[in-house]
Order: C-alpha cells, then sequence, then structure tokens
C-alpha cells in the first residue's frame, strides 16, 4: 500500500498543473457546499435569536388583528385568564419627531413609537441600555430612545424629543431618561424606535387599544390549555395567537425559497467539480494507459491498479475538501458580513459553523470525489498489457461508461441536495421545482456527448470565413475524445443554465414586483403616509385641490379574516381605476366591476387568492369582520393585485372597508397629475406634502426601489452560481491542456510545416471558442427552460416568463470568453512547443 | 551556382544536469541544389540535430545556417517558420499524419497552413499529382489507422512533396518499415531528386539508405568525421559505401 501511495503522489505530481485545477475544483464545490449548510445554519440561528429578541420571555403573543387593534376590555380578559402570570401589553405606532435641528429642510424621518408598562415588559423582554436609566414604573412622559436615532437626532440623557401625535393630542415632548443600546430586531425598520410609557403613549395618539400583549405563563401552565381559556375569554375583535415555536417556524419559512436556491446552486457546483475530478482523473488514465500496461505486465493485480487511481482521487479529494472546508466557512462569512440574503424577511447575524455540516460537506465533498474516480479506476483496471500498448481504447465503450458513471455522479449530489434542503421547505410545489431543474441538467449533461459534434460543426461553419486554415486545422479537435468534450461542455452548459435561470426568473420576479404599480395604482406618483390618514381629513381635499394635480386615489391596506386564514386587503376607489384604464381584469366586467366595489358588498380578488379559496367570479368571499360575518360577491378577478405583508391583497370599496372591515383610513395616495403638468405639479405638491407629513415619490423611484430589492436577492445567488462557472472554467483549462500534450507530436510537426506560433495559439483558442460556444448554447436552452420551470412550478406571479435576455448574451457572449480565457495557458503551451522534442514524443 | 544549404561552424549545446552536452560542434558544410546527401552515424552522434539545425526546427548555439541564401538561424521565429514552410518538406520516421484528417487533408496541410483553399484549382491538382506520384491515388478519404506504416509514409512523403520544395529533409524516413516498403520511399526520394531537380538531405543509420545519396558525411561524437562522395548512380548499390565505412572501421 505504502509503494502504491507514493506511486499515486508521484503520479499526481507529474502533473501539476491539472492536479491543482482540481484540487481548485473540488475546493470551490464543497466550498459552496459548505457555505450552504453555514448560511442554513446562520438563518436558523437568526429566526430562533429573532423569535427570541421579539417576543422576550413572553410564552405567547396575542396580536391585534385589525387596525382599531385590541381593547381595554382584551387586555382585561387576558389578565383575569389562570395561568396568566404576566400581562405586557404594547402598543406601536409611526409617527414623525419635530424637526431635527440637525437634519435639513425634508420631511423629517419617521420614528416607531413603542408604548410598554414598564414593570411588566420588564418582566418578559431585555432592553438593554447604553446609557441612562430604564422608564420609571409610574409613567410621565419619558422616553428611552435607541441609539440610532440618539445619533442622528442629537439626542442625550436629559434632553427631549417632541413626536407629532393624534389631531386631537397635537405635538408632545417626552425627556430621555435613557439610550437604548443597538440591537438587530429593532422595531423601527431604520433603526429609529423610542419606547415610552403605554399611557403616554396612548395619550399621544388618543387611543386606549393596544396593538399586542406579550403573555408570561405560571409555572406549571400549559400554553395550550391557556391558549384555550384565551379563545373562550377573547371575543371582542380578531386576534392572532402566536407562540416562541411558531414565530421560529414562521420566520424559517420566509427564507425557504432562498435556500432553496442556494442548495441548489450548491448541489449545481458540486455537480461542476465532479465533472472536473473525473476528467482529470480519465486523463490521466488515458495518458498513463501504457504505463498501467507496464505494471500489469510487472505483475500488478488489477484491484491494485484500481486502488492505485482511488488513492490518487483521495490524494486530491483531501486537499481539496480541506481547502472547500476553509473556502465555504470564508464565503458563507463574507455573505453573513454583507447581511440579509433573505431579501430582507431575516437577516444573517453571526456566523454558525455547524460541526455536523462541516462533517457533512468532507463526506459529500469525498463522496462525489471517490464516485468520480470509480469509472477511470475500473477501466484503468480492465486495461490489459496489449491493449495499452498497441490499440486506443474504444470511444464508444468509454462513452457508455461514462453515461453510466455521470448517473452515479447525480444520484451522489442528489444526496447533497437532500442534505441541503431547508426542513422548513414543505409543499409539493417546493420540491417539484429543483428536482425538475436537477432532471434537467442531467439531461444535459447526458445530451451532451451527442449534441457536442453537431453544434460544433455549427459553430465550425460560423468561424470559417474568420480563420479558415485555424478552422480546418481544428475541425475535429471536438470528436478527438467526445466523451471529455461532453464532459468539458456539460459543466460549462450547467452553469450557465444556472445563470440563465436565475437571470430568468430574477427578470420576471422583477417584473412581477413592480408590474402591480402600473397595472394597479392610478397615479403618477405615490404619497406615503407614516399611520392612515382618515379620508375626511381636510388637508387631503387640498392635495387633491393643488395646481396640476387631477386626481388623488386612496389606498388603505389592512387585514381580513377569511375562514380562519389572514388575507391582505386594500380599499381602493374604483371610479378612479375605470377613469385611470387601471387594473385588467382576467374574469369579470370593468365597467360594472369597479364601480360596483364604491357601491359596497363587492369584492375583486387576485387570482391567485381566487385559484387558492377555489371562489370563481360570482362567487361569494365570506370575511370576518368582529362577531359577524360580511359576504362580499366576486365581482371580478384580476391578475395581480396590491401585494400585501403576505401576498396579494383582495380589494374592496372605501365603504366596506371603514363601515364593515375596520380600516381605519388610507396609507397610500395615488396621485395622477393633467397631462403635461407634472413637474410643476410634483414641485407645488411636494411642500403640501411634507406639511401633512406625507411622503412624495414618483412610481418610477417606487419601481426602481423595488427592482433594486429583488437585484440585490439574486446578486447573492448569481455571485453563487458563478462559483459553478469558475469551475467550469477550470475544467476547460484541464481539457484544452490535455488536448494540447496529446497533440504535442501534431503540433511539433504542423510547427515544422511552417505554422507559426501565432497560429498554434490561435488553434487552441479556437477550439476553445467552439467548446465554449457550444457549452453556452447549450446552456442557454437549458437555462431558458430551467427558469419557464421554476417559474412555472413556483407561485403565481401573473406575469409572462420573461428569459431575461441580457442574462443570455452575456451568457453566450461569457461562455467563449471564459472558455477562450481559460485557453490562454493551454494555448501557451502550443505556441511554445519545441519543435524537436515534440516530434521525438511519442 | 550557390549552394542551397550550408552551415558555418554550427554548435549546438544542450544544459544536463550541472554540465554541458554538445550535440554538433563546428560542423560546416554545404548542400548545392538537386543533390541528395546523406548523414550516417551511430545514436547520438548527433545526425538527427544536425537535421533539425539545417531545417531551422532549432537554432544553433553558434555558427549559421544559410537557406537559400537566407540566415534562417538568425531569423525571428515567424520569419523562419515562413522561410520553412516556402522552401522544405519533412519527412520523419514516425510520419507524423494527423489522425483524424484524411489522406487528401494530410496531404493539404502545406495548403492549408499556408492560408489556401486546397480543395480547387492548383492546389488539388497538386494534391493530385502527389498522391499519385506515391500510389495513392484512391485512397484521398482513407483516415490514417486505415492504412499500412508504407501507405502512411507515402502520404507523409506526398505531403513533404505536394508543395514542391526546393528543399526535402528525410529523419530516418525508412526506419519504422520493412525493406521494400522503405525501397519504395527512398526510390520515391532519389526520384524527386532525379528527375524534380529537389534537394535532398536524409538521416539515417542504414548503408542502403545511405547509398542512395550523391554524398555522404559521417558523424562521430556531434562532429563530421568523413565526407563520402559517391555520385550520382541509378542502381543505388551500397557495397561502394559499406566498404568505406568498413576502412573507417564503422
Amino acid at each position: 500500500m505504502r509503494a502504491l501511495n507514493a506511486l499515486a503522489r508521484r503520479t499526481l505530481v507529474a502533473r501539476p498543473l491539472r492536479s491543482v485545477l482540481t484540487i481548485v475544483g473540488i475546493a470551490l464545490g464543497v466550498g459552496v457546499l459548505v457555505a450552504a449548510l453555514v448560511l442554513n445554519a446562520g438563518l436558523d440561528a437568526a429566526a430562533e435569536q429573532s423569535a427570541h429578541d421579539q417576543l422576550g420571555r413572553a410564552d405567547l403573543r396575542v396580536a391585534a388583528f385589525l387596525e382599531s387593534g385590541l381593547s381595554p376590555a382584551s387586555v382585561t380578559a387576558m389578565t383575569t385568564t389562570p395561568g396568566v402570570a404576566v400581562v405586557a401589553p404594547e402598543l406601536d405606532q409611526r409617527t414623525y419627531p419635530a424637526p431635527n435641528p440637525l437634519a435639513g429642510s425634508g420631511l423629517p424621518v419617521p420614528v416607531t413609537v413603542v408604548g410598554v408598562d414598564p414593570e411588566p415588559d420588564a418582566a418578559l423582554h431585555d432592553r438593554p441600555l447604553a446609557g441612562g436609566s430604564p422608564l420609571p414604573a409610574d409613567g410621565g412622559n419619558v422616553a428611552l430612545v435607541s441609539d440610532a436615532l440618539a445619533r442622528a437626532n442629537g439626542l442625550v440623557v436629559g434632553g427631549t424629543i417632541t413626536l407629532n401625535g393624534s389631531a386631537e393630542s397635537g405635538p408632545r415632548t417626552f425627556r430621555v431618561s435613557g439610550i437604548l443600546a443597538p440591537v438587530p430586531d429593532d422595531p423601527d425598520p431604520a433603526g429609529r424606535s423610542i419606547v415610552v410609557p403605554l399611557q403616554a403613549a396612548q395619550a399621544l395618539f388618543s387611543t386606549d387599544a393596544v396593538d399586542l400583549v406579550d403573555l408570561g405563563l405560571a409555572r406549571g401552565t400549559s400554553v395550550t390549555s391557556v391558549t384555550a381559556e384565551l379563545e373562550r375569554r377573547l371575543s371582542v375583535e380578531p386576534y392572532t395567537l402566536t407562540t416562541p415555536d411558531e414565530l421560529v417556524a414562521r420566520l424559517r419559512a420566509a427564507t425557504a425559497d432562498f435556500r432553496i436556491t442556494i442548495a441548489l446552486v450548491a448541489a449545481l457546483a458540486l455537480f461542476g467539480g465532479a465533472f472536473l475530478i473525473f476528467n482529470t482523473l480519465a486523463m490521466t488514465v488515458a495518458e498513463r494507459a501504457r504505463d498501467v500496461g507496464l505494471l500489469r505486465a510487472a505483475g500488478m493485480t488489477r484491484r491494485q491498479v484500481t486502488l492505485l487511481v482511488l488513492i490518487s482521487a483521495v490524494h486530491l479529494g483531501v486537499a481539496g475538501v480541506a481547502l472547500g472546508l476553509a473556502a465555504g466557512v470564508g464565503l458563507a462569512a463574507a455573505v453573513t458580513a454583507l447581511g440579509s440574503p433573505g431579501g430582507g424577511a431575516l437577516a444573517l447575524r453571526e456566523l454558525v459553523i455547524p460541526p455536523g455540516g462541516l462533517v457533512l460537506g468532507a463526506l459529500l465533498g469525498f463522496g462525489v470525489t471517490v464516485a468520480a474516480a470509480l469509472e477511470p479506476a475500473l477501466r484503468a483496471a480492465r486495461i490489459s498489457p496489449v491493449e495499452a500498448l498497441t490499440a486506443r481504447l474504444d470511444q464508444t465503450t468509454v462513452l457508455r461508461a461514462r453515461i453510466r458513471w455521470l448517473s452515479l455522479v447525480f444520484a451522489v449530489v442528489g444526496v447533497a441536495g437532500i442534505a441541503l434542503w431547508p426542513s422548513t421547505a414543505s409543499g409539493s410545489t417546493g420540491i417539484l421545482r429543483p428536482l425538475g431543474v436537477f432532471a434537467l441538467m442531467l439531461g444535459v449533461a447526458l445530451a451532451s456527448p451527442f449534441l457536442v459534434g453537431p453544434l460544433g460543426a455549427l459553430v465550425g461553419a460560423v468561424t470559417r470565413p474568420f480563420l479558415p486554415t485555424e478552422e480546418r486545422l481544428n475541425r475535429s479537435a471536438l470528436t478527438r475524445d467526445r466523451s471529455r468534450t461532453a464532459l468539458t461542455v456539460g459543466g460549462l452548459a450547467v452553469a450557465l443554465a444556472v445563470l440563465v435561470a436565475l437571470g430568468g426568473v430574477a427578470a420576471t420576479t422583477r417584473q412581477a414586483a413592480i408590474a402591480w404599480l402600473t397595472d394597479v395604482v392610478p397615479g403618477d406618483a405615490l404619497l406615503t403616509a407614516v399611520r392612515p390618514d382618515a379620508l375626511d381629513e381636510p388637508q387631503l381635499a387640498d392635495l387633491a385641490a393643488g395646481p396640476g394635480v387631477a386626481r388623488l386615489s386612496p389606498i388603505g391596506m389592512f387585514a381580513v379574516a377569511v375562514g380562519g386564514l389572514r388575507l391582505d386587503a386594500a380599499a381602493v376607489v374604483g371610479a378612479d381605476l375605470l377613469a385611470d384604464g387601471r387594473l385588467p381584469l382576467a374574469a369579470g366586467d370593468r365597467a360594472t366591476a369597479l364601480p360596483a366595489l364604491d357601491a359596497g358588498g363587492s369584492v375583486i380578488l387576485p387570482a391567485s387568492i381566487s385559484d387558492r379559496l377555489g371562489i370563481p367570479l360570482g362567487g361569494l368571499l365570506q370575511v370576518l369582520a368582529g362577531r359577524q360575518t360580511v359576504a362580499l360577491r366576486v365581482v371580478g378577478i384580476a391578475s395581480r393585485t396590491i401585494p400585501g405583508t403576505s401576498g396579494e391583497s383582495v380589494l374592496v370599496g372605501w365603504s366596506d372597508a371603514t363601515q364593515r372591515l375596520g380600516a381605519l383610513g388610507a396609507q397610500y395616495f395615488a396621485v395622477r397629475y393633467v397631462p403635461g403638468q407634472a413637474a410643476a405639479a410634483a414641485a407645488a405638491l411636494e411642500p403640501l406634502a411634507r406639511a401633512d407629513a406625507l411622503e412624495l415619490a414618483p412610481l418610477q423611484a417606487v419601481e426602481g426601489s423595488i427592482g433594486a430589492s429583488v437585484d440585490r436577492l439574486f446578486a447573492l445567488l448569481t455571485a453563487l452560481a458563478l462559483v459553478a462557472l469558475i469551475v467550469a472554467g477550470l475544467g476547460i483549462v484541464n481539457t484544452l491542456s490535455m488536448n494540447v500534450l496529446e497533440r504535442v507530436r501534431e503540433l511539433g510537426f504542423l510547427r515544422a510545416a511552417g505554422l507559426t506560433r501565432r497560429q498554434a495559439r490561435r488553434l487552441v483558442m479556437l477550439e476553445a471558442a467552439v467548446l465554449g460556444a457550444v457549452g453556452a448554447i447549450i446552456g442557454v436552452v437549458a437555462g431558458v427552460v430551467a427558469g419557464v420551470i421554476l417559474a412555472a412550478l413556483g407561485p403565481g406571479i401573473g406575469v409572462a416568463y420573461d428569459p431575461g435576455w441580457w442574462t443570455i448574451a452575456l451568457a453566450l457572449v461569457g461562455g467563449v470568453g471564459l472558455a477562450v480565457v481559460a485557453s490562454a495557458w493551454p494555448a501557451h503551451l502550443a505556441a511554445r512547443i519545441e519543435m524537436v522534442r515534440a516530434l521525438a514524443h511519442e | 551556382m550557390s549552394p542551397i544549404l550550408e552551415a558555418r561552424e554550427v554548435t549546438k549545446r544542450y544544459r544536463l544536469g550541472a554540465g554541458d552536452v554538445e550535440a554538433v560542434r563546428g560542423v560546416s558544410l554545404a548542400v548545392e541544389p538537386g543533390e541528395l546527401v546523406a548523414f550516417m552515424g551511430p545514436s547520438g552522434s548527433g545526425k538527427s540535430t544536425l537535421l533539425h539545425l539545417l531545417g531551422g526546427l532549432d537554432q544553433p548555439t553558434s555558427g549559421d545556417v544559410v537557406l537559400d541564401g537566407a540566415l534562417i538561424s538568425r531569423l525571428s521565429d515567424d520569419a523562419a517558420t515562413k522561410l520553412r514552410r516556402e522552401k522544405t518538406g519533412f519527412v520523419f520516421q514516425f510520419f507524423n499524419l494527423l489522425p483524424l484528417l484524411s489522406v487528401w487533408e494530410n496531404v493539404a496541410l502545406p495548403f492549408t497552413i499556408a492560408g489556401e483553399d486546397a480543395r480547387h484549382g492548383d492546389q488539388a491538382a497538386a494534391i493530385r499529382a502527389a498522391l499519385a506520384s506515391v500510389d495513392l491515388a484512391g485512397k484521398e478519404r482513407n483516415r490514417p489507422d486505415q492504412l499500412s506504416a508504407g501507405e502512411q509514409q507515402r502520404v507523409a512523403l506526398a505531403r513533404a512533396l505536394v508543395r514542391r520544395p526546393a528543399l526535402l529533409l528525410a529523419d530516418e524516413p525508412t526506419g519504422n518499415l520493412d525493406f521494400a516498403t522503405g525501397t519504395e520511399i527512398l526510390d520515391r526520394l532519389w526520384r524527386s531528386c532525379h528527375e524534380g531537380g529537389q534537394t535532398v538531405v536524409l538521416v539515417t543509420h542504414d548503408a542502403k539508405a545511405a547509398a542512395y545519396a550523391d554524398r555522404v558525411f559521417v558523424l562521430h561524437d556531434g562532429s563530421i568525421r568523413d565526407e563520402i562522395q559517391l555520385g550520382r548512380r541509378e542502381d543505388h548499390g551500397a557495397a561502394p559505401l559499406i566498404a568505406r565505412l568498413a576502412s573507417l572501421g564503422l
């Protein structure tokens, strides 16, 4: 064994470039895999931490379902529920502080006011202070301000901050008693929160309600029994109950799609690595067939030959896996440092390195390496001394064996995919997507050997007019070792397919994310309020009467309960949508449906909810409103409506929204300008809006902001997919180097016969370009199909699939470019061949 | 008439471990147009190295090589390559055919490399003529692995002759062939010299092959030990050469 080990090591050392490329290939494959596992662990930890930050030591959270919140009667009912030891009510409202002397003349940045009852709140929540003292138990107009707000507004302990309240209460001033230490889960999206006594907050916003109540249970009390009792007692207004476990599960589910995609990309990167390992070992066996024959003639058994190749693989595997583990952790650390990969749903807080994940990554890396080595090892063992010294290996047999091998490696990578599968992901279409894409990639890999010839001829015909000499000399190069070429093309095609699919899905998601704006919003700009504005507020009439403003259309977002489900709802003015030509309907008559919304008793459903609830046009949507049910007739079904917090919204008229369903007012106002007066109207509207604490943004800016967040999410996934492309690039370097080495004698003769160094270099680069073009063509076609699968099996997004033409163009150019860049070293080798030595080369 | 090929004090030195090895030591010679010369000598005597230097495949450490009036040893790689493409044709012991190309495509290589279309016109006629001259008409579509060793070497010869280069360099062209096939190749080389006026430089360790030459240079330890004048003879008998070699103790 020691002798075999030494021999294997020497074999690898003899071809340092190839060995290093393979090790890097394994390392990148394992690296992406490990990064995915580490990121998954980090997201899990972040979910648990986030749930803990939100609920603290509470055993249950009762949250108001409607904007009107939970009444004092409900809070009292909770207080008297047996088994409830601590009741910590909370009121969360957004408002504007009085103008900040440190800021400019624009609208002040809003803050989130958190009203808490200091004593029970302290029992359930940690609110660590960076300075000052906590809220006094007896209340008063005192405040704890977040570190970010204190810095931005120059607040210090003992200073004051004035907050705008409701119309009745007006502005009120609070004395800063303490500065809150920064926490990851600040209630305010910008970290600008103010914690004040509950009574002071209720006085500021003129309400006696609260938004949520956290409950601490008495020792020995079960959550189930308290939940049952609460459900019996709480009958005044709708609410939701959440336990810490449920919150963790919900947070995990929010990142499931992201983790599925990471798992898919990681599995495919590992597959790309497997291509490289297999190709390297297959080349080594082919190159050393004569040596193997001599060793067999000298008495080496088939088993020893198999072991020799497998030991070589183990050497490569050890180095690659070790490097890959480090690279994976580094990659995950970089992603963690960058922030929120879950598209804002959940931010990674810290690097969590799961020991099991590292072991799994190492085992899978070894598994793929050994699986990749099996076929070359067995083939080497079958080489007879006579065959090795005379004939070439039968290409058809080799191809068949390699196709069998591909299936084996796919099985191993499939195990990797299952290992990476997010535990929170469920549902048949959820698992069908990656399975569909994975099956497609297997198809690509298996079909590549048969596509290389015809596609290569096609690409060759295109290059012939430009490089006739090189094209003629190169014509058969791709089919020299069809299975090797196919593996290289396959690796490249799979990597490019992932990129094209991600590009298509990103473009489609981007379109879907912004399409509602142009389809549903009847205006050129949006005014945004920090809290719902009642429609009868006089300043709204002033805004609507502003110069150049044709129409001001309110949009109110709230939630409704339907059959135990929480649905997002939006109150709209049907007449405005009709006049503006917005909201095309997939079913129903716009001309009657939109006025019907304003008349009341009607609803327009998005197609996704109509399908999900099985309610067709003309059916009834039974909405729970307080103690009674409101039946709304479905008068139209739209391809898409306004996105809410958990899906698309059902659209209702304002009369139903405010009088029957508990909506308090509008958070958005769509502004339609008089044609040709947009610029002047916007300039005039902005100060008016600012005075009413409304923020004006053109629709394009809103589109850009939504598109940018989609782009950020996909940029990370694309970066991971690029690793697979790098692996494919290494494969190309490997294959072309081998091709050059195999053709040393041939190239030597061509040089002797008058081929210049430049021509020799171009010969290899052309071979690479053709190889890259073939890989790019296959990859683009497979990528578009994969994108369609991902989009079709995903949640309905109501827009046609956009293949992402830029990504396709980039993939085609990038595929060829990568191949040409990867050919630089082999081309250099070809150009520098010493004719005399080459001609003496056997 | 000025020589077509000339070596002036050509030396080729290689590094070997800590020291240097001189494969060719101060060789000077001249080959006239239409002449057939042979280099003989034992293994390691430097005959192949000298051929490579004369053909511009390698650069001498010192001294000069003049090919058809051009100092090929001092030209840039590109210029030397182009000169080689125009003036020389090579035949090697191991044929060096491109296995994936057909017979026609292999013979057409010199045109292909020069960027000429060999499918039509004069080039196609030249390929047909070259193949006919080595009795391979009808085998144009075959691949090298479908031919015998002798046929493969005839393809290599046709390839070397197809552009009618002024100088043919042949390195052990019969070393891999049986006697009868070797003789066919040598006959064809001799005819291209005798009838076509091409200059041939032949490297061989076989006295029967060397006997086709007008002059034989005997190399030993990288130097020319002797020059044997045989003159142009139709019978190619090896007896005079063998007798002379015997007198030299070889």
